[in-house]
């Protein structure tokens, strides 16, 4: 007459853990714990603060129970009256017992930033510097080939042909002789293909093996044929700095590991995205500030005023701002209040500057995309990006 | 003692299954996929549960920190040679062969060494961690002769166009079966080479009468001949069924676990309705979603007048809906994640263990417990390379 509790008794399975035995054992809820007879008379009593039950069962008229201090053993109760009488006293049943020591975790967590790290920001990007040097030009080639195909499926809004590249010759002409005035070859392992794309972006790119790609919507912007020439130097800077050869093969190793960080849970790719953005940004910072010096050079030997680059940033900056704070550090191009200043900074004060093209080349540039110019008014659309 | 025959019940809902799935996958998408150890050890206690042979539920006991740990600890060593070797193999497919199609291949074949090893080191995780009346599963060491065996024998299958793939099904089987413990017991994978041939026929027939069918149309340019391909279409279908369905029961009933046998008798039409109704709900559901999805943007607009021309517009309202669609997308794979596993894999899980039975079983009280496979890596390898269990 020990117990004062109201008792609900009942039957169980129970399995101690050292054979696959199934014992039929009779429960008696007590106020100190949970008593279990076995069938041969001898009894063992599992205390309320050490019983847990499983989590995430199948069945919900079940209730399977273990103890935080026995690994091994459960009981497994079909009897509903029974059931709650047991969790009407077991006051830790939804409690969980780590079995990993959190300082285990914390050490190979950072072993793990350690290496992704130590493999993302240091031996990938100097492998691919190293490689992208070696890499031969077929190769470079066809790597911008394959990227350029992409960019072009990509962007198209219809999704079946690729946005179109303008082809009208005299524009395309036009464009030839910028070229052909700044005159870099020199610098150059290969050709240069200058492409303009028919997209309202206002940007421009180089990619792998000396392909330079205009967006229509930047010689829109343009207003004199010299930013277009600051843009193009600035791209042919990339060119001769293998620029894009060795972001490709960085980012071939980077997204790897990337991937294998987030794994294929939904969103995934959204997350890769930000994160390879967030290192290519870390590099390209400085590439654009050393296209930017090249550019400069490049504009002063042609007789064109570097601050033309300035201008065509300080357009930009008028009607989409620049990036501050956060934002800043997913840009891949430093702080444009900067860049304008470099560019009037390599003016050269003592001597006139001239022109890139003659008027009738300009206007020809101007409607490469359209034989009739004077487009339609621009929407204003926010998925337009600054130009780099 | 425990009877001879032990069937197997099973007591998984679908209700509850599309609710836990949902769930955590809802979860592991607001942490980033951080949450995906505790979702998937939270889908095994429930699939392991839900099977219960003789009335007591198999228990699976793995913890989810655990498997972060696993997890982490394939990093440190994974990082390297993914990031190492894909920057490489880019480098010198352009290199040398002036495409990425080579890289691609080559990275994959890279890879097949480590994705068969990560699959052996996982089962061995899981079983491990499975136990059942209290007495722990377990799998003897040897990711790496599973890993070139496996090579082996899938070459050889790809070099007879698959026509051998019953032999490497059972060979790897056997390897596996064979280092496979419940408690002291050892499992014995029996069976001789033929034993799989029989349950591909269905596959068999219908491909080369398809490709009869086809070669006669190409000689006699007689495109009736196409006809036998509704024909062969269906019977394809059946044939895999066949082959899920009889396969499991051809190997079940092979295995031995000392003097325990087994017994099984999956039906292949019962797949092929779980399959079908399965998918159908899913269409149906996914169908209901986009209906509501683009009456959401109806809504959301106000007059839909667009016409072709106007693309001012649709640029416009394509802006403002991108956080509809994007949560729209999330919906949709979270969706139809949790309904296959609700509409699929659990009823398939269903049948395969109601049609089972273990006999012979008078003396299963006699195998005694084995020590605990402590397994720092878990699941990591797989884990990291994506090419673990499904659940």
């Amino acid at each position: 007459m020990t117990d004062r509790v109201a008792q609900q008794t009942g039957f169980a399975d129970f399995v101690h853990g050292e054979r696959a035995f199934v014992s039929r054992v009779h429960l008696q809820p007590q106020s100190a714990g949970l008593m279990i007879e076995m069938p041969d008379g001898s009894a063992l009593l599992w205390p309320w603060a050490e019983v847990r039950r499983l989590p995430d069962q199948a069945d919900p008229s079940n209730l399977v129970l273990g103890r935080s201090d026995n690994k091994l053993a459960r009981l497994y109760l079909r009897d509903a009256a029974l059931i709650a009488e047991v969790q009407a006293h077991a006051s830790h049943l939804k409690k969980r017992d780590n079995m990993v020591p959190l300082s285990k975790l914390l050490v190979w967590a950072g072993g793990a930033v350690a290496s992704v790290v130590t493999i993302i920001f240091v031996l990938v990007p100097l492998m691919a510097a190293q490689l992208a040097e070696i890499l031969p030009p077929e190769g470079e080639k066809a790597l911008g080939d394959a990227t350029f195909e992409q960019i072009r499926t990509a962007l198209d809004e219809t999704g079946f042909t690729g946005t179109p590249i303008c082809d009208d010759p005299a524009g395309n002409a036009a464009m030839q002789a910028m070229y052909q005035r700044l005159n870099p070859a020199s610098d150059l392992p290969y050709g240069v293909q200058i492409h303009v794309l028919d997209h309202d972006m206002v940007n421009a790119f180089a990619l792998p093996g000396g392909r330079i790609v205009f967006f229509r919507g930047l010689i829109d912007q343009a207003e004199t044929a010299e930013e277009v020439a600051a843009v193009l130097a600035h791209e042919i800077g990339h060119v001769v700095h293998r620029d894009p050869t060795r972001d490709a093969l960085r980012s071939a190793g980077s997204l790897g590991v990337l991937g294998l960080l987030f794994g294929d849970f939904a969103g995934g790719t959204i997350t890769l995205f930000l994160a390879n953005q967030l290192v290519n940004a870390s590099y390209s910072q400085a590439a654009e500030a050393t296209a930017d010096a090249y550019a400069h050079a490049l504009l002063d030997n042609a007789d064109i005023s570097p601050s033309s680059l300035g201008t065509m940033f300080e357009r930009l900056r008028a009607e989409y701002g620049d990036a501050e704070g956060i934002i800043a550090h997913f840009m891949s191009h430093p702080q444009m209040g900067a860049r304008i200043a470099a560019s009037q900074a390599a003016v050269s004060t003592t001597r006139d500057y001239g022109s890139i093209l003659s008027g009738l080349e300009w206007t020809a540039l101007q409607a490469v995309c359209t034989p009739e110019t004077g487009a339609a008014t621009q929407p204003d659309d926010a998925i337009k990006k600054s130009w780099p | 003692m425990p009877p001879a025959v032990l069937t197997i019940s099973y007591s998984g809902g679908k209700g509850p299954m599309l609710w836990l799935a949902l769930k955590t996958g809802v979860l592991t998408v607001l942490t980033l996929g951080f949450y995906r150890f505790w979702a998937k050890t939270r889908l095994r206690r429930y699939y392991w549960s839900a099977i219960r042979p003789g009335g007591i539920p198999l228990e699976y006991v793995g913890d989810p920190l655990e498997k972060l740990l696993g997890f982490l600890v394939a990093v440190v060593f994974m990082a390297f040679y993914i990031g190492i070797m894909n920057l490489l193999l880019m480098y010198f497919s352009f290199a040398l062969l002036q495409g990425s199609v080579a890289a691609y291949f080559l990275s994959f074949v890279g890879l097949a060494p480590i994705i068969f090893f990560a699959q052996y080191r996982a089962r061995r995780y899981i079983l491990a961690r499975t136990r059942w009346r209290g007495i722990r599963f377990g799998l003897d060491p040897g990711a790496w002769g599973f890993s070139w065996r496996s090579i082996v024998h899938w070459l050889l299958a790809l070099v007879t166009l698959g026509l051998t793939w019953p032999l490497t099904t059972l060979w790897l089987e056997k390897y596996k079966a064979g280092r496979t413990y419940y408690g002291d017991q050892r499992f014995v994978q029996g069976g001789r080479r033929g034993l799989l041939f029989g349950a591909m026929k269905h596959v068999y027939y219908p491909v080369l009468l398809s490709g009869v069918g086809g070669a006669m149309a190409a000689f006699s340019e007689n495109p009736a001949w196409f006809a036998l391909f509704v024909l062969t279409t269906p019977w394809l279908i059946y044939g895999l069924a066949y082959w899920r369905a009889e396969s499991f029961k051809r190997m079940t009933e092979a295995k031995e676990l000392g003097v325990i046998r087994f017994q099984s008798s999956p039906k292949p039409w019962t797949i092929i309705g779980i399959y079908a109704l399965g998918w159908f709900l899913m269409n149906l559901v996914i169908s209901g979603f986009f209906l509501v999805l683009l009456g959401g943007l109806f809504l959301l607009h106000g007059n839909f007048g667009i016409d072709g021309a106007d693309l001012d517009q649709l640029e416009d309202m394509l802006v403002t809906s991108v956080p509809v669609l994007v949560l729209a997308y999330f919906g949709l794979f979270l969706g139809y994640r949790a309904m296959a596993h609700a509409w699929i894999t659990l009823p398939l899980a269903a049948h395969f263990a109601e049609a089972t039975r273990i006999v012979n079983a008078a003396d299963l009280h006699l195998i005694a417990q084995r020590d605990r496979d402590e397994f720092a890596e878990a699941e990591g390898f797989a884990e990291a390379l994506d090419v673990g269990a499904a659940i």
